[in-house]
């Protein structure tokens, strides 16, 4: 018997003409592991929030069709009531924390759903345990790293033991290592006890080691709905980026470009004291694009904010040639603005013109009035991009620019940048295919503050 | 010590400058309790420190010119339609110096709330209205949030080559910070619904007994309005 189930499903967001979800049927059966796959704005996070019952008691919008949960129908029964049932870790750690204390955080959902109050500590401290947190317990949340901050909300959701666990592109803020130990452990939890896990992922070659069926949504459709060996031909078929393990590297160029961007010896320390860099050294040329991989907190950003000008080094030089641009890893800071032209023209000296043909570059046009806030997340990454493109850098930083980006929408990225041959490009990333992808040059940043070129 | 008695002598504090009729007692108490800020690292104080500082400054400042009492005349301006002859007088500077430390005192009060109290433990402490005591702890985390949005519009902005410039540059950052904020709390409320708050049979954390400091702070609490109401 199903544990969960969409009959006909249908749904459009408030004030949105196209539906998220059409016409989507599943069953999910106790113990399985799902991955959901599909482009950006293809209705996976939608979906899971279907399961949750947030869509749409949270949302509103317009829905029909019939989703049910442990026998319990979701348009009469609130998120509220179906928490503990089914459990949701979302994508960003920080917009679903409510408490400072990690003990508290965990906490916090065990004391809504009416647990015993004698119950509560040890189950979230056995939560924390089985995520290899124990020891963080009594920290403040703004002081964990990424990883520690998704096992800590990993664990918030474990405390539950739901029997239907909703993983909603957790690992996007982590490098390689800490989503593969990220995805593992949730999953193996997950079987341990039972539980049916729907994942859904913009990288997924590991989940697909360790997972039992794949759905694929197309503009909302269910257009693959199978078992994971008939999913890689499917794929292989129709979307072969979403099954390719680097087989898309580009051509790699040699350059002898003009030095735009020398750091010398540099090293830095934010207000802790702590070295984040120590005597890092790197050069970028003109027409060569460089990629700086490491784990979470080796200095990636640090070291691109100090190419771009944003920070001064503690110790050592930095030498530039011409006009920087930096693009943050946050879209939502490129909102000033009315209009989407307009916010991209800020860097331009408001040149509506240079502003339009960046956006048209990216993609984006027909959305020059459209307010950027009412752009969809993957419309706002390429905002954020057209923003920083638009004054023609001579050095272009773009950190973590493939953050919940999809494979087809990364390798267009690509393209785009390698399109250009005058300026030097600095691409922080933990996606290493994305990587070899894109880069002429692949440089790792170790936890040892090392730079090597790889 | 437990955060409730703490926030309770907090709010007798600011009780009492609210109630005090003399300066110098106003003033001791601010000081008091900008002291106590003062030993918060720079990086989260100083958002309130401005906040409370410049709010009772620029009352200080403002007061003389929209009152009008009498006194040894200090300085006499033009006539102004309405508002009629600005001056500033010896009356007007003392009153104005009074409700400056009141409202130092009473920012301030909050700025140690916000510092220093485990936020976590006092709504766990909360025996009834949870929910409001909750709002209170995430609004309360509003203004560490707003500075961390804001460094970060400021760098995306640097980053494309543009300097936010004066009181104006920095004065068009404040529509966008409030939609981010509401995004951010609409994420949160999500997020908060999807664990099951609001349903009904909620429990908590058993919470330990209090100790002699605890008691101490609740009974220094209600000396300090009964002082402030009689004495200062």
């Amino acid at each position: 018997m199903a544990l969960a189930r969409t009959e006909g499903l249908s749904y459009a967001y408030p004030g949105s003409a196209a539906p998220a979800l059409r016409d989507v049927s599943v069953d999910l059966a106790p113990g399985q592991v799902t991955v959901v796959l599909g482009r950006s704005g293809s209705g996976k996070s939608t979906l899971l929030r279907a399961f949750a019952g947030l869509v749409p008691h949270f949302h509103g919008g317009r829905f029909s069709g019939r989703v049910e949960v442990a026998g319990l129908d979701t348009r009469r029964h609130h998120p509220a009531r179906l928490a503990g049932t089914v459990a949701t870790l979302f994508q960003d750690p920080e917009d679903q924390v409510v408490f400072t204390r990690v003990l508290n955080e965990v906490a916090f959902g065990l004391e809504n759903v009416g647990t015993p109050p004698r119950q509560i500590e040890w189950r979230a401290l056995e939560a924390l345990r089985s995520v290899g947190a124990e020891h963080l317990a009594g920290r403040l949340v703004t002081e964990l790293s990424g990883g520690e901050l998704q096992r800590v909300c990993l664990a918030a959701t474990l405390a539950l033991e739901p029997q239907l666990l909703l993983l909603d592109e957790p690992t996007s803020q982590l490098d390689p290592e800490a989503a593969k130990a990220l995805i593992e452990l949730a999953l193996q939890l997950a079987r341990d006890r039972g539980t049916s896990v729907v994942l859904s992922e913009q990288r997924p070659v590991l989940p697909f080691e360790i997972c039992d069926r794949v759905l694929f949504l197309e503009d909302g459709r269910l257009a693959f709905d199978g078992l994971v060996g008939r999913a890689r031909t499917w794929l292989e078929q129709h979307h072969p980026l979403f099954v390719s393990d680097g087989g898309w590297a580009g051509v790699h160029r040699p350059t002898h470009g003009q030095v735009t961007c020398r750091l010398d010896g540099v090293s830095f320390a934010y207000e802790d004291n702590l070295l984040v860099l120590d005597s890092a050294s790197i050069e970028l040329r003109r027409g060569e694009i460089v990629a700086l991989v490491g784990p979470n907190g080796s200095g990636k950003t640090t070291l691109a904010k100090l190419a771009a000008g944003l920070l001064e080094p503690l110790s050592g030089r930095v030498e530039r040639r011409g006009r920087p641009t930096y693009l943050s890893q946050d879209p939502g800071r490129y909102v000033l603005r009315e209009r989407a032209v307009d916010e991209v023209a800020v860097g331009v000296d408001g040149d509506l013109a240079a502003a339009s043909r960046a956006l048209a570059a990216v993609g984006l046009i027909g959305c020059e009035d459209r307010h950027p806030r009412d752009l969809s997340s993957g419309e706002r990454e390429r905002l954020a991009l057209a923003a920083v493109l638009a004054p023609d850098p001579d050095l272009l930083v773009l950190d973590e620019p493939t953050r919940g980006v999809d494979p087809e929408r990364k390798l267009e990225l690509a393209a785009l940048l390698r399109a250009n041959t005058t300026r030097a490009t600095l691409v922080v990333t933990h996606d290493v295919l994305f990587a070899k992808t894109v880069a002429d040059r692949i440089v790792s940043l170790a936890p040892d503050r090392e730079l090597a070129n790889v | 010590m437990r955060p409730a008695p703490a926030a309770a002598l907090l709010f007798g504090l600011a009780a009492a400058a609210l109630l005090a009729r003399h300066t110098v007692s106003v003033a001791a108490l601010a000081a008091l309790l900008l002291l106590v800020c003062l030993r918060a690292p720079v990086s989260r104080r100083w958002p309130y420190l401005v906040g409370a500082v410049g709010s009772a400054a620029a009352l200080f400042v403002l007061t003389p010119f929209v009152e009008r009492l009498p006194g040894t005349v200090y300085w006499s301006g033009p006539s102004i339609p309405v508002v009629g002859t600005l001056d500033v007088t010896s009356t007007e500077l003392s009153g104005a110096l009074f409700n400056a430390c009141r409202l130092a005192a009473v920012s301030l009060a909050f700025a140690v709330y916000a510092l220093w109290l485990d936020h976590d433990r006092l709504v766990q402490a909360a025996g009834f209205a949870r929910r409001s005591v909750l709002a209170v702890a995430l609004a309360t985390r509003l203004v560490p949030a707003l500075e961390r949005d804001a460094s970060g519009l400021v760098e995306a902005l640097r980053g494309r080559g543009v300097e936010p410039e004066g009181l104006r540059g920095r004065a068009r950052l404040l529509s966008p910070l409030l939609a981010g904020s509401l995004e951010r709390s609409l994420n949160l409320a999500e997020a908060m619904e999807a664990r099951g708050f609001g349903r009904p049979g909620a429990t908590r954390l058993p919470q330990p007994r209090w100790g002699a400091r605890e008691q101490v702070a609740l009974a220094g609490a209600v000396l300090a309005v009964v002082v402030g109401a009689l004495w200062l």
